[in-house]
């Protein structure tokens, strides 16, 4: 049985259609990667499936439960963690505010500290500093692991390779390839070298509409898909 | 966490430590009518407690005073500054304090924080503003003049009880109004170094994350315009019992850009700054008025002006950001001397 499941979601935020028709399904243990190019709706698919742009139709369906109309801290509080695009931490808060902010229940960072200094070393020596202190690649794994705190069965992480230099995003990838073996994941991301080495399957978002879905490794030497919904050549 | 906790200082002493600021600042204050009244009015101690006329009990009511406004701008600085909440209404809060017993302050607290944590951001200033002008409108109504004094207000509003008797017990008063405004600043203090106050630090930072890491901030606003208008409605209360005349102007939105002003003089979410930003806002007010007239206007804009310009993060935000500077590039100096590793920050792009 898939972990998460969308069906017909329809979002709209104000008055403007964003979503227009996503399905997908992601197993439980697997790593997904949702493509497409920008504006395409794969920030907005995450924000729906947390209910920060709840849908307004269709359904959301999480470990079997129907969470389209839950709140944002419910579905969070059931066991996805949301790790949002451009670095989105507490910057006045210090390292450790950050992760300790991100417990739901009391010794959750101290149960997850060694998996979580072991996959980002570098947090564990920058513990004491403000969020706002750290450089953009501190920033990312800082927000990944704030994901990593609480008990999450499914992490939902937004361009995790964004704006980050190579070695960075090298860094990062190992650390995501790591942690799929406690979480599962959905993966956006804009990189496709990034997403194909780290995902096993895709869907590509186009318009607001899931359009394809399949293999990772087939859409490697699907040339044609590639450059009709991602814009570049493999 | 192996990593050394953010407070390793424990029991008394710890807390005698961490509180030396506000002992200090207590101190220097109960002992400042007495230096008053022996080096300025030439009179002895026993001066100061039997209320006797002079500088020092004069510098006492303006200290009163400048007590209340930080309590206000306190009360504010935990709404907008720690929390992220801009609301054009705190004066509403602190006028029910002012003009109704604090009892109905307490249940107009909990009324408007049901209604309240609801919206944000702009469309909450606007409603705050909102239920203020109607509260300012209603407080001036003929119909009410009987028990709001229309537009007079309220006057000779007798005190309860002896120590709040601001006339006959000034130093009491004082000694009063001391006690509750450093209660509160320790109490704010504990708030935000407490797990909650994380959170509303989350809030003013960006809501949507909290509530993706599983917080109902609904409940974390609620506690917070909770406290703070509980906070502002005390200090309307005690503003009515030093006050002759409680005037409507203690409704109007000029009032709660009164405590948006101290709190940019003294530094916005520094808490600290809602009490030095009162004393220099009340005490620039009082002086320059007195020394310049009809000139001081000008002056006090002139002064504010001067204030943005050179302390842009107010008075304590700008001098918290001047000594971390200070302290790393002292730390790079002790690094490069002792060639120590030391923790920083190493951009990587």
């Amino acid at each position: 049985m898939s972990l998460l499941q969308l069906a017909g979601i329809q979002t709209f935020i104000e008055q403007f259609h964003i979503l227009e028709g996503v399905d997908l399904e992601v197993a439980e243990g697997e790593i997904v990667a949702l493509l497409g190019r920008n504006g395409a709706g794969k920030t907005t698919t995450l924000r729906t499936i947390l209910g920060l742009n709840p849908a307004r139709s269709g359904s959301v369906v999480f470990d079997g439960d129907d969470i389209t109309a839950r709140r944002s801290f419910d579905i969070a509080a059931m066991g996805i963690g949301y790790v949002p695009e451009h670095r989105a931490i507490f910057a006045d808060l210090s390292v450790e505010e950050n992760l300790r902010i991100a417990e739901r229940k009391p010794g959750d960072l101290a149960r997850k500290e060694e998996f979580i200094f072991g996959l980002f070393p570098d947090l564990k020596r920058l513990i004491r500093l403000p969020g706002t202190n750290l450089s953009g690649g501190q920033q990312q794994m800082l927000a990944v692991a704030r994901a990593l705190v609480a008990d999450n069965r499914l992490l939902l992480i937004d361009e995790p390779s964004e704006g980050l230099a190579p070695v960075i995003i090298e860094q990062m990838m190992e650390a995501i390839r790591q942690l799929s073996s406690e979480s599962t994941v959905l993966l956006v991301e804009q990189n496709f070298i990034v997403a194909s080495r780290l995902a096993q399957r895709y869907v590509i978002v186009e318009e607001g509409r899931s359009v394809k879905t399949g293999s990772i490794a087939d859409l490697v030497d699907d040339d044609e898909t590639i450059r009709r919904y991602l814009g570049t050549g493999s | 966490m192996t990593a050394p906790t953010m407070t390793d200082r424990t029991g008394l002493t710890g807390w005698l430590q961490r509180r030396r600021g506000v002992l200090i600042t207590a101190a220097l204050l109960v002992a400042f009518p007495f230096i008053i009244s022996i080096v300025v009015d030439g009179q002895g101690l026993a001066a100061v407690w039997s209320n006797e006329q002079g500088n020092a009990r004069f510098l006492q009511g303006l200290a009163i005073e400048v007590f209340i406004l930080a309590l206000y701008a306190l009360s504010y600085d935990l709404i907008l500054g720690v929390t992220g909440l801009l609301s054009f209404g705190h004066a509403m809060f602190f006028a029910v304090g002012a003009y109704v017993v604090l009892i109905a302050a307490l249940l107009q607290a909990f009324l408007f924080a049901i209604v309240l944590p609801r919206v944000k951001g702009i469309t909450f200033a606007l409603v705050t503003l909102g239920f203020a002008s109607v509260f300012w409108i209603v407080i001036q109504s003929s119909d009410l003049q009987e028990w709001a004094g229309a537009e007079i207000g309220l006057q000779g509003v007798e005190a309860p009880v002896w120590f709040l008797d601001t006339t006959n017990h000034r130093f009491a008063f004082y000694l009063v109004s001391l006690a509750i405004l450093l209660g509160v600043f320790v109490l704010y203090q504990r708030i935000i170094d407490a797990p909650a106050g994380k959170v509303f630090a989350s809030i003013r930072e960006n809501e949507d994350r909290s509530l993706m890491l599983g917080y109902n901030t609904f409940w974390f606003k609620l506690m917070v315009l909770v406290v703070a208008s509980i906070t502002a409605a005390l200090a309307g209360a005690m503003h009515t019992m030093h006050q002759p005349i409680v005037t409507p102007n203690v409704a109007s939105l000029a009032f709660t850009v009164t405590a948006l002003l101290i709190i940019l003089i003294g530094g916005v979410g520094t808490l600290t700054g809602a009490l030095v930003g009162a004393a220099v806002y009340r005490l620039l007010q009082f002086y320059l008025d007195r020394w310049y007239g009809a000139a001081s206007e000008l002056l006090i804009g002139l002064a504010y002006v001067l204030l943005v310009l050179y302390l842009p993060y107010g008075i304590v935000g700008t001098w918290r950001a001047r000594s971390l500077r200070i302290k790393e590039g002292r730390d790079r100096l002790l690094q490069m001397v002792t060639g120590a590793s030391k923790e920083t920050s190493s951009p990587e792009e």
